[in-house]
This record gives C-alpha cells, sequence and structure tokens, in this order.
C-alpha cells in the first residue's frame, strides 16, 4: 500500500477551500440550512455543529502540544503517516465524493440541537464558531511548520487507542472536514 | 517609508512623473510588510489582497501537484514585483502559494489603491504597457527554455542570468523551477561550470 505523505501547504490549500465552502453555505436561507433530507438525516446547521464539537476537543490539547514543542529553523518538511494512523485517516477521507465506512456518531459528538428552536442568531453562532476554531486549526497548521513535530503526539478526541503526530492529527480533521462537506453536498442536494 | 527606498519604488515605474503632492499621497498608498523566513505570503485558496514591490529577501510562488508537490512557477527578489497576480486581478482564491524563501521585506499596495493608480494618472497605463511586455516576454523565453533545452542547457542559461542571492536558495526550489529532480541539480552544480 502507497505510503501518505502529508505536507503542510497541501493541508493549507484545502483547508481554505473548505472555508471558502462553508462562507457560501454561510448565505443560503435559513430553511435551507436547517431542513434535512429525512427525518433520520442531519441538517447542514448540525453537521456544522458537529465539526465544531470536534474540533473543540483538539483545540486545548494542539495547545498543550505546542508548548512542549522545540522550534527547528529548517521550515516545512514531509511528514509520512504511520500505519494505523493512516488507515484511521483512510476512514474518514471520502473517495470520489462518497463516504465509505459509514459509521454512527458517538454520543460526545452528537449536535443535540433543538430543531425547532433553530433561529437565525443560533445559525449565525454557529458559524461563526465553525470559523473561529477552523481560524484556530488555520493557525496550528502554519505554527507547526517550524516546529519538530516528531516530538510529541497527541491522543485523539476517541482516545488512546489512536494517538497523532500533528502533521496526522491535522490530517485526520481535514479528512473528517472534507467527509462533512460530502455529507453537506448530499443534504443540499 | 524612507527617502532611499521610496526612490527605489520610484524607479520601479519610470514611465510615470508625478508633481510632489501627487507623490505624497502615492508614497501613502504602500505599506511595508515583512516575513520570516518560509512564511507563506500567499496561501493557495486565498485571496491575493496585495501587489508586492520587493525591498528585500526572496520568494517563491509555486503550484502543488496532484501528489501535493510543489512545482515552483518563479521567483521573486529584490527590485522585482511579487505577488499572486491572476488572484490579485481577478479576486479569485489563488491556486499558487507565495512563500518567502528569505526574511522578507516589501512594500504592498492593495487592489483599489493599485486600480486607482490607473484612473488617477494615465502614465500608468504606459508603465503597465511596458511591465506586461517584459512579463509575457519573460514568461515565453521560459516556457521555451523548459521545452527546448537539455537539463544542462538549462541549468546553464539560469545560473548564469540569475541574481546571486536566488543561487543560495534550498536546491530543491531551484530544481522544482528547472523542471529536474533535486539529484540531477546537485550532480550539475558539482560538475558544470557556466
Amino acid at each position: 500500500m502507497a505510503s501518505l505523505i502529508v505536507t503542510s501547504e497541501n493541508q493549507i490549500q484545502r483547508l481554505n477551500h473548505i472555508i471558502n465552502k462553508v462562507k457560501e453555505l454561510q448565505t443560503l436561507d435559513a430553511s435551507q440550512l436547517t431542513t434535512p433530507p429525512h427525518a433520520k438525516s442531519w441538517n447542514v446547521v448540525e453537521v456544522l455543529e458537529h465539526l465544531n464539537i470536534a474540533y473543540g476537543i483538539y483545540m486545548p490539547r494542539l495547545d498543550e502540544a505546542f508548548t512542549k514543542m522545540p522550534t527547528v529553523d529548517s521550515g516545512a518538511s514531509e511528514f509520512k503517516a504511520r500505519a494505523w494512523q493512516k488507515f484511521v485517516i483512510a476512514g474518514q477521507r471520502p473517495k470520489n465524493g462518497v463516504r465509505k465506512w459509514k459509521m454512527k456518531t458517538l454520543k460526545r459528538f452528537e449536535p443535540l440541537l433543538d430543531k425547532q428552536s433553530l433561529t437565525q442568531e443560533k445559525i449565525d453562532a454557529i458559524f461563526e464558531t465553525f470559523f473561529t476554531r477552523h481560524a484556530h486549526l488555520k493557525e496550528a497548521i502554519l505554527k507547526s511548520r517550524n516546529k519538530d513535530v516528531r516530538q510529541i503526539k497527541i491522543i485523539s478526541a476517541i482516545g488512546p487507542i489512536v494517538n497523532f503526530y500533528l502533521p496526522e492529527c491535522f490530517e485526520f480533521l481535514l479528512c473528517h472536514l472534507e467527509r462533512h462537506m460530502v455529507q453537506i453536498d448530499e443534504i443540499l442536494g | 517609508m524612507d527617502d532611499e527606498t521610496f526612490l527605489r519604488l520610484k524607479a520601479f515605474f519610470p514611465q510615470v512623473a508625478l508633481t510632489e503632492q501627487e507623490e505624497i499621497h502615492f508614497k501613502l498608498l504602500w505599506s511595508i510588510k515583512t516575513f520570516n523566513q518560509y512564511d507563506l505570503i500567499t496561501e493557495a485558496g486565498n485571496i491575493e489582497r496585495y501587489f508586492y514591490f520587493v525591498l528585500e529577501g526572496v520568494q517563491a510562488i509555486y503550484i502543488l501537484n496532484e501528489k501535493g508537490e510543489k512545482v515552483v512557477l518563479g521567483f521573486s527578489y529584490s527590485g522585482s514585483p511579487s505577488g499572486a497576480f491572476d488572484s490579485f486581478i481577478k479576486k479569485q482564491p489563488s491556486d499558487t502559494f507565495l512563500e518567502a524563501l528569505k526574511p522578507s521585506k516589501m512594500l504592498a499596495i492593495s487592489y483599489e489603491d493599485y486600480q486607482s493608480l490607473f484612473e488617477k494618472h494615465q502614465e500608468f497605463y504606459v508603465w503597465g504597457h511596458e511591465f506586461f511586455q517584459k512579463i509575457l516576454f519573460g514568461r515565453l523565453h521560459r516556457e521555451v527554455e523548459l521545452l527546448t533545452l537539455s537539463a544542462e542547457q538549462r541549468y546553464k542559461t539560469f545560473m548564469q542570468r540569475c541574481p546571486d542571492e536566488l543561487k543560495v536558495i534550498p536546491q530543491k526550489y531551484l530544481a522544482s523551477y528547472l523542471n529536474m529532480k533535486p539529484e540531477t541539480f546537485s550532480r550539475l552544480r558539482s560538475c558544470t561550470s557556466y
């Protein structure tokens, strides 16, 4: 199986693409954003809230990792993801616009929004949180470019069964974001 | 901006003669931006906000290929223009990255202020005509070199014409610009005189 080489530039480009897409979503009517295609599906706002929750778990872990990570002068370099992490990342990554390995969301990542009271104000707040959190992710990727990322591992949101070096963590988060962007496309038809 | 810097900027627009008042206004349109080595000045996916004039440092403009590898399209350095120009003009997300390969100091002008130059002073059209002509000829020349010369010839031609400050950037960027593997570049550097 081919190795997974990740670079910060590739990750930044993909993250910018996602942020631009969510900015476009923000211009849609509230009804489009809050109507699921069927009873069991999430609506767009719930997907965004789920992404906010997920990154909210990583945010303090990344901040802590940076306090311990030594700086390097050489600039950003490529990073080869380890086998188990590569497998976990591949489980998230959509292939040709299709979500493989559909999975049940763990309770702690459920958006649990009261769909009846999703006012424009609440929707705006969810978008704002998305942009703030993912600006933090962008900043983290940029900061990692001159850090010795092989020194510190962080524990994933699902627990110690998966740990990540920073580039693996970013790749996982990006694939997770891309997976849910595919889901949003499906919701909007 | 000190007087020397302003003289350098003015020299970049030799076709334009401004009155004293106009010069004061023109000067105010530019701000100084500094970047550390390896900072991303412009990210792919973002809209380029500035047209730059380089005061210090070397920058590379590159695109990522399907494998995610950097493909270097060009460099900017002291005295040259810089920026993701297509994104700047079209106000669309850039396909390219602009990275500082050395600590960089650049003068920057926003899109609105850049456009206002042409609206207020016809002479900027003359500057633009000559500037874009020069850029186009440079790109055509490079295309011919890439398509017709051997790796060794590309290496020699490039080394003969490139400024010294470009020769000290990481080899992988020069190799990519010349469309060769870093190993080939390294071999040519050790055994080719130019």
